[in-house]
């Protein structure tokens, strides 16, 4: 065979096209369109508050996940929530409750907050990077106690009224569940969309961030995408948490919850946007599961992630992964 | 045609001075050898020249026009590129995958990459996880991802350092290629002085941070001082 045709059949495909959506992406949606059938399935008011509980972690952990992605450890989720959050509450005070229109101002105000900060967070790495996105939900903390004329203070601000949709209020634990659901597939749609289209300029961020750059890659302008759209999937995270409680509290996006969607993460498996799906679905529901047992359930959510980052470096779906790629071979 | 220009260039890290007054014109398809000893300064310019430093002092031109202190992913844009000291690639994917990367951050082609991966030994090694390539082809490969991006300037950083005598006619081939071919200036920091002889036409000698001497590399490495600092001589030229 000469060498002309050997090269045209080994070239042709050096950069091939990427699906708009991998399998992994089209699982996590489809998870979440199967989510909507659990609220009309069963009236179980413990179903309910868990599978509530789940999706705002779950929109939380993607906000996490996202900047993980690039090798970012973010503790700035919490701040980002409260934003969108009390965007929210502000906004019933004035009446405003609109779905589409809350859904777009929570997303849509963390973001802009975060352009500025970013500027100034992402020249950082490594341990200063997750300092300094810790230091923004403290301060942020301060902020919510600091002006009660707007946010309530220590108080906080109750009795949000339920989102409308088309003019009909979604009052019913139901359908303020199944509004959950639907912010739940929006983020995941977002995240899926945002990491899918970028996942080799974040994967080569991740890896090797000198290479990338010497190889043009513009790597502040990735990270900087990368923390806005995070910052408004966490917004969208404070939404679905304030829809809950129909309550937007200062300790409700306290600093040190940014552990606990850290942990989903990891546990979950950053590897794949499943991991932060599984790591809190299965975190939560231990939560729930090991809080039967009060005097031991901080011990038990423990034991429980030591076992899981022991046993699975990768996480659960970086593990099931792996086998599945050692027992087809 | 592009021309690399460096005009008084000073780097300085604190108290501590790398290098100064370094000036240097390297024209398209020209070949400029930079050798020093350890600590010259040889890899800092690289650094400062790719934009991944700003100098203390001093001007870069491509073209005519100052690029000082760009950022790296501008001047790849512009048509800079370099290899590292070390096997540089992304360990966790393939061969395949790491050229694509390459070429999409930087606007490159495929072009003839083909004929460069078969003369490489890398051509049907493509799907290959990059950090289990034997290390020679390691080294290739990050001078072909350089290469992919479409570069004008090639900054070669001791491309020949850890390969086996064996392997280092495959630098020769994509210096050639890269002059000859492709038409890029190219800048080789190396130790391997028959490569360099082989290679350069022309040599700059940096010794403790100052040019010691600029020139034919024949001549310049002639030269009784470029001796004393660098190349050294046998106990025998000594007595």
């Amino acid at each position: 065979m000469d060498a002309t045709r050997q090269d045209a059949g080994m070239t042709e495909t050096l950069v091939r096209r990427e699906p708009l959506l991998g399998g992994a992406e089209i699982a996590a949606i489809l998870v979440f369109v199967a989510t909507f059938a659990i609220p009309l399935l069963t009236k179980s008011v413990l179903v309910y508050s868990v599978l509530n509980q789940i999706l705002v972690g779950v929109i939380a952990a993607q906000s996490v996940w996202i900047m993980l992605r690039m090798n970012l450890l973010s503790f700035a989720t919490p701040a980002f929530m409260a934003i969108g959050g009390y965007t929210v509450a502000i906004a019933g005070r004035f009446d405003i409750t609109d779905a589409v229109l809350m859904t777009a101002a929570a997303f849509l105000l963390p973001a802009l907050v975060a352009v500025p900060l970013g500027a100034l967070v992402l020249r950082l790495r490594g341990t200063y990077f997750v300092l300094v996105t810790f230091v923004l939900s403290q301060i942020m903390q301060l902020v919510l106690f600091e002006t009660p004329s707007l946010t309530g203070g220590s108080n906080g601000i109750a009795g949000v009224p339920p989102v409308t949709l088309f003019g009909s209020e979604l009052a019913s634990y139901r359908q303020m569940l199944l509004f959950a659901c639907l912010l739940a597939l929006l983020a995941t749609l977002i995240t899926a969309l945002l990491t899918r289209h970028f996942r080799q300029h974040f994967a080569a961020i991740e890896e090797n961030e000198v290479l990338a750059e010497s190889l043009g890659l513009v790597v502040w302008r990735y990270k900087a995408l990368g923390f806005v759209v995070a910052a408004g999937v966490a917004g969208l995270a404070g939404y679905s948490l304030v829809n809950m409680l129909l309550t937007a509290h200062p300790s409700s996006f306290d600093s040190i919850t940014a552990v606990d969607f850290i942990a989903y993460t990891i546990v979950g498996g950053r590897v794949s946007i499943l991991g932060p799906i599984v790591g809190s679905t299965l975190l939560i529901w231990a939560t729930n599961l090991f809080g039967t047992h009060g005097q031991y359930a901080q011990g038990l959510y423990g034991v429980l992630i030591l076992v899981v980052v022991l046993a699975a470096r990768g996480g659960i779906v970086g593990s099931v992964a792996a086998l599945s790629r050692r027992w087809r071979s | 045609m592009s021309e690399l220009r460096v005009e008084g260039l000073a780097k300085s890290f604190g108290g501590l001075r790398v290098f100064e007054n370094i000036s240097f014109a390297l024209p398209a398809g020209e070949i400029l050898g930079v050798i020093g000893p350890n600590g010259a300064g040889k890899t800092t310019l690289i650094n400062v020249i790719s934009g991944r430093l700003a100098p203390s002092e001093g001007r870069v031109l491509l073209d005519g026009r100052d690029v000082t202190g760009w950022p790296t992913h501008a001047l790849s844009k512009l048509g800079v590129a370099r290899s590292f000291q070390q096997t540089n690639t992304f360990r966790s994917v393939s061969v395949r995958e790491n050229l694509a990367r390459a070429i999409r951050f930087g606007h490159g082609t495929e072009g003839d990459l083909a004929r460069l991966l078969r003369d490489f030994g890398l051509g049907d090694r493509l799907e290959e996880q990059s950090d289990k390539l034997p290390y020679g082809l390691q080294k290739m490969l990050g001078l072909l991802m350089a290469f992919a991006t479409g570069p004008r300037v090639v900054l070669l950083d001791e491309p020949a350092a850890g390969l086996e005598r064996a392997e280092r006619h495959r630098i020769d081939a994509f210096v050639q290629h890269a002059c000859v071919a492709a038409g890029c200036a190219v800048l080789i920091v190396e130790h391997d002085m028959d490569l360099i002889r082989r290679l350069c036409p022309r040599v700059l000698v940096l010794d403790a941070g100052a040019v010691l001497a600029d020139g034919a590399t024949a001549e310049v490495l002639a030269r009784p001082d470029v001796i004393a600092a660098y190349l050294g001589v046998t106990d025998d030229e000594a007595a």
